[in-house]
């Protein structure tokens, strides 16, 4: 009874908003994903929704344990998890399973997902034990620690986990006061990168070549791989290639468009019923098309409202947070779903290259559900647990 | 505070990370409503553009009825067995659908008993190019294949009847080139709408069909078919109506239509009955003919060849089409432009001695004999030529013509039909011109009796009639009933004294001259014969002739009946005609055994 009375008082201390947000963002996924896969043929397809449901019901109890639980107890340990994650990682090349040219599973889950949270643990406990550490070496440690789990995610290949980890990362070394030079150098390595590679698109375009000279062209300089190269030439010209490579993002800003203000109503949306939109995507990368188009403007609106809401209160959580691992993972957790949110929906409407990254809560994938819930079952922890320094000690 | 003796990290870092986030989360929202408030119209448009096929649809096709009521052109629905592709969709490549609609029409032919009508090629066409649309398999089929395709439908989920309106002709031949027929063929698209699709549309090809097709075609409307993103047919929404095409009422009247192809049966020639009143056809033929039916909706290989290299030529309307010289016929207008000329008087004797003299040239009366002395009406009646070059060379060719030209010769009498020739009344600037040669005295004799340079037609010449019939006025021959005064061309200023005259030597042809074949018991006729030779291949052959009109006194009928290659007007076509007012006038039993004489012969020149 005690115990019960104890698990009470620390879940009256829930950071509320932050659950509400979570479970509107949950409820608005079902939704929007039985939309989508409502159109199916096949009948397993059709009840992706109440795999969703469920998945999200089976979270939200992990989630229930795990904010009642100590976050600095489970944090101690977190380089377990990450050692547990870079073996499944390891073992995904030889032992996985295959979908559509990428091997990302392993026992019917999805290692990098979990091994985002791994790292953004590690790196929380991390920086929270050696918060004088803030120099190269800790630097060098980050790089490592972030570093060796992209690398085997970018082989699978899976560029849109890998390149989530960056903004998450440098916003936990500059939460973690790690020295700005390296974060400022490493920023603009990345920009003169990034920066090149769009130059030697943007070269190569110009040059009076076929559509496939133009591609291998771009291979041969930037080693890219030839997805890749297609969807950063139709970022940069989107009307180029409408019925080829520019397809679905064309799709997808006509279905996010013909939306409007209202939207066209729930289960009335055409582009994904009539196939336009691929029915592949419609459930997990581009829920947000589906939830746009039947929803409008309004419904997109509220999605960003619930996010912000749900950021917000994750900052709040840091805000209020006496203790750095839990400050730092926080602002872990809340930048991974910031930028999953930003970069799905900005190369929903084209503002970004098409990359394979679900939406939080939202998009159909068990396994990074799952994720969301545990990283955000562990922000109420911290919310539960940050504010009393006396009965942290240990 | 201090953990482990480490300082807590600022504060502001997690407010300018939401500073941060906060501004992203606005240039979000910014984006958004640039996409779906600022561009949404746009780009629903353009979802229209990729996801909906607009299909044309025309309108019913208005009827042809005639004078009385009686449908001539009607629409029947005909049956077509049709796949609707989009229940056979196999997934993959398109050629797994084009094999499975193959397959399927290969089980149904044979369930049905009936041959392939489409190729494979065919197949793959419609699914690359119209797979929203139905594949028609088989067209036109009969109600026993539409039975055993009842029985069936359970077999075949893709295939259903597809009805589509079919133009028939109820009376077949029956003024088949008046009415026309219809042809399918891509329809024009409405102005401002560019349809993906169109159903088959009728267009007029020939006749009252051609010539009024926009009446009879409406206006057609659109249908609007949402697919899907490999083309199948999602949803059909129904756009704008059709609007039915108009009904027409001609002025024939089947009745004396029928009695005159009856007529004309197994001969090569013309028939033309005019109400004289006001310009409408009442019936008109071109012999030999065809059956309308047979061009619906496209000819046959073999129907078309037959038509079209035949020695006949039945697909000539004849009556409009055909030029003949007129021959004996035209003598009233000879007589006309004599007496407007006061070239003769009516009791003037000319005597005709069988040879008409002019210069070295010799033109033989075709009674050997001569007529000899006798006056105008007597003339007319016993067709003399001797008497009718005599009158010729003396009025000269101006006035001949300018009458000629009066009563319509020489230009289309404008009837609502397409195709009409002029016929030819030719001027010494016309001889020159052609023939290189000026015009002689010997044209204008020539022309004086109808031969010669001069052409006509047969609806001429029926025209010509009835401004006889009603005393110098020229109406537009018409089709189409318009209730009320006809449409007039001109009307001459004859003294009435001459315009008599004439029509009283005609009115002499139907009961003692040449055309005494012509006359039925219970009314009084005028009429004309006419023998016009010409040589083919060096043989003389005759086109031989008959004008009338009936009642003498108040006419209401003008007919003109050409038969090629008979033996003579009087003997060949005058009996028609007398058949023809029959039908019109009714003819009450005879009182006596009145002797009609067994055989009245009547030439030509140059015997």
């Amino acid at each position: 009874m005690i115990e019960l009375k104890q698990i009470l008082a620390k879940l009256r201390k829930l950071n509320i908003v932050m659950f509400a947000c979570m479970i509107g963002l949950c409820i608005m996924g079902v939704m929007f994903i039985y939309s989508a896969c409502s159109v199916r043929e096949n009948h397993d397809l059709q009840l992706q929704y109440m795999k969703h449901a469920v998945i999200a019901i089976v979270g939200l109890m992990a989630y229930m344990i795990l904010a009642c639980l100590n976050y600095k107890k489970l944090i101690k340990w977190s380089w377990v998890f990450y050692l547990a994650c870079l073996v499944l990682l390891v073992m995904v090349p030889f032992f996985g399973t295959s979908v559509m040219g990428a091997r990302r599973r392993i026992f019917d889950i999805q290692p990098a997902e979990f091994a985002k949270l791994a790292m953004i643990m590690v790196l929380a406990w991390l920086y929270g034990r050696h918060s004088n550490l803030n120099g190269f070496l800790m630097f060098c440690i980050t790089g490592a620690i972030v570093g060796l789990p992209c690398i085997l995610i970018l082989s699978q290949p899976d560029l849109g986990t890998a390149l989530v980890m960056v903004p998450t990362t440098f916003a936990m070394m500059f939460a973690g006061k790690i020295a700005p030079r390296y974060i400022w150098s490493t920023f603009l390595v990345g920009i003169i990168v990034a920066g090149t590679i769009l130059g030697v698109i943007c070269a190569v375009e110009k040059r009076d070549l076929t559509k496939d000279e133009k591609v291998e062209r771009i291979i041969a300089i930037t080693h890219l791989k030839k997805h890749q190269v297609e969807r950063l030439q139709v970022f940069m010209y989107p009307d180029k290639d409408l019925h080829g490579s520019g397809y679905t993002r064309r799709q997808a800003e006509i279905a996010v468009g013909s939306g409007g203000v209202h939207g066209k109503g729930y289960l009335k949306g055409e582009l994904y019923a009539l196939g336009y939109l691929p029915p592949s995507v419609s459930a997990n990368d581009f829920i947000f098309a589906v939830l746009a188009e039947e929803s409008g403007f309004t419904g997109s609106v509220m999605v960003l409202l619930l996010f912000s809401g749900l950021l917000a209160a994750g900052l709040w959580t840091a805000f209020r947070c006496q203790f750095n691992s839990g400050r730092f993972f926080c602002v872990g957790v809340v930048t991974l779903i910031f930028s999953h949110m930003f970069i799905n929906i900005a190369m929903t409407i084209g503002l970004m290259p098409i990359t394979g990254l679900p939406l939080p809560f939202i998009s159909y994938g068990g396994t990074f559900m799952l994720t969301m819930l545990l990283a955000l079952g562990l922000v109420q922890s911290v919310s539960i647990y940050g504010r009393e320094p006396s009965t942290s000690f240990d | 505070m201090v953990y482990r003796g480490q300082k807590l990290t600022e504060s502001w870092r997690i407010a300018l990370l939401a500073l941060v986030f906060a501004s992203f989360l606005v240039y979000l929202a910014m984006s958004l409503h640039r996409v779906q408030v600022v561009n949404g119209a746009d780009l629903s448009r353009d979802l229209v553009r990729q996801s909906v096929r607009r299909v044309q649809v025309p309108g019913a096709r208005g009827r042809i009825f005639d004078r009385n009521g009686i449908c001539l052109a009607d629409n029947r629905p005909s049956y077509c067995i049709a796949y609707y592709v989009e229940e056979l969709r196999k997934s993959g490549k398109w050629q797994n659908t084009i094999d499975a609609v193959d397959v399927d029409i290969d089980r149904l032919a044979k369930v049905l008993g009936l041959p392939r009508e489409i190729s494979k090629e065919k197949v793959a066409n419609h699914v690359k190019r119209s797979l929203p649309m139905p594949l028609l398999a088989w067209r036109d089929v009969s109600d026993q294949v539409v039975a055993r395709w009842a029985e069936e439908v359970g077999a075949f989920p893709g295939v259903d009847i597809f009805v589509q309106p079919e133009r028939y002709y109820p009376y077949k031949g029956t003024a088949a080139h008046m009415i026309g027929y219809v042809g399918r063929d891509r329809p024009k698209s409405l102005p401002g709408y560019k349809a993906h699709f169109y159903l088959p549309e009728m267009i007029g090809r020939l006749g009252i069909e051609k010539q009024y097709d926009n009446m009879l075609t409406g206006v057609s409307g659109g249908r609007l078919i949402q697919v899907d993103a490999r083309g199948y047919k999602h949803a059909v929404w129904e756009g704008t109506p059709a609007v039915e095409g108009d009904d027409l009422h001609l002025t024939i009247d089947l009745n004396i239509q029928l009695v005159l192809e009856k007529a004309l049966q197994g001969k090569k020639g013309a028939g033309v009955v005019i109400d004289p009143r006001n310009g409408e056809v009442l019936a008109m033929v071109s012999a030999p003919g065809f059956d309308l039916n047979d061009f619906v909706p496209a000819p046959s290989w073999i129907v078309w060849n037959k038509l079209n290299k035949d020695k006949d030529r039945p697909l000539i309307n004849r009556a409009l089409q055909g030029r003949y010289a007129p021959g004996s016929i035209f003598k009233p207008v000879t007589a006309m432009a004599a007496l407007m000329s006061n070239k003769i008087k009516p009791d003037e004797i000319i005597n005709c001695d069988g040879v008409f003299n002019l210069g070295t040239m010799k033109l033989h009366c075709w009674n050997t004999y001569g007529h000899g002395d006798i006056v105008l009406r007597k003339a007319i009646e016993q067709s003399c030529n001797v008497f009718f070059c005599e009158l010729g060379q003396r009025t000269g060719y101006d006035a001949i013509r300018a009458v000629a030209a009066d009563v319509g010769l020489g230009v289309k009498t404008g009837i609502d039909l397409p195709y009409e020739n002029s016929g030819l009344l030719p001027s010494d600037a016309w001889k020159r011109k052609w023939k290189h040669e000026p015009w002689r005295t010997y044209d204008t004799c020539l022309i004086a009796i109808g031969q010669g340079l001069l052409l006509v037609t047969p609806l001429q010449m029926a025209m010509t009639a009835s401004v006889f019939a009603n005393g110098g006025t020229l109406y537009r021959p018409h089709l189409i009933s318009r209730r009320g005064p006809g449409d007039l061309v001109r009307r001459m200023e004859w003294p009435a004294d001459a315009v008599n005259l004439v029509r009283d030597g005609m009115h002499d042809v139907a009961s003692i001259g040449t055309g005494r074949r012509v006359a039925i018991r219970g009314i009084e006729v005028a009429a004309k014969t006419g023998t016009a030779e010409y040589k083919v291949n060096g043989l003389n052959k005759k086109n031989t002739w008959v004008t009338a009109f009936a009642p003498f006194d108040k006419p209401t009928v003008a007919i003109a009946i050409l038969v090629e290659n008979g033996i003579s007007g009087g003997y060949t076509v005058a009996p028609l005609v007398h058949d023809v007012l029959v039908e019109i006038f009714g003819e009450p039993p005879p009182e006596d055994d009145e002797a009609v004489p067994s055989f009245v012969m009547e030439g030509g020149i140059g015997d």
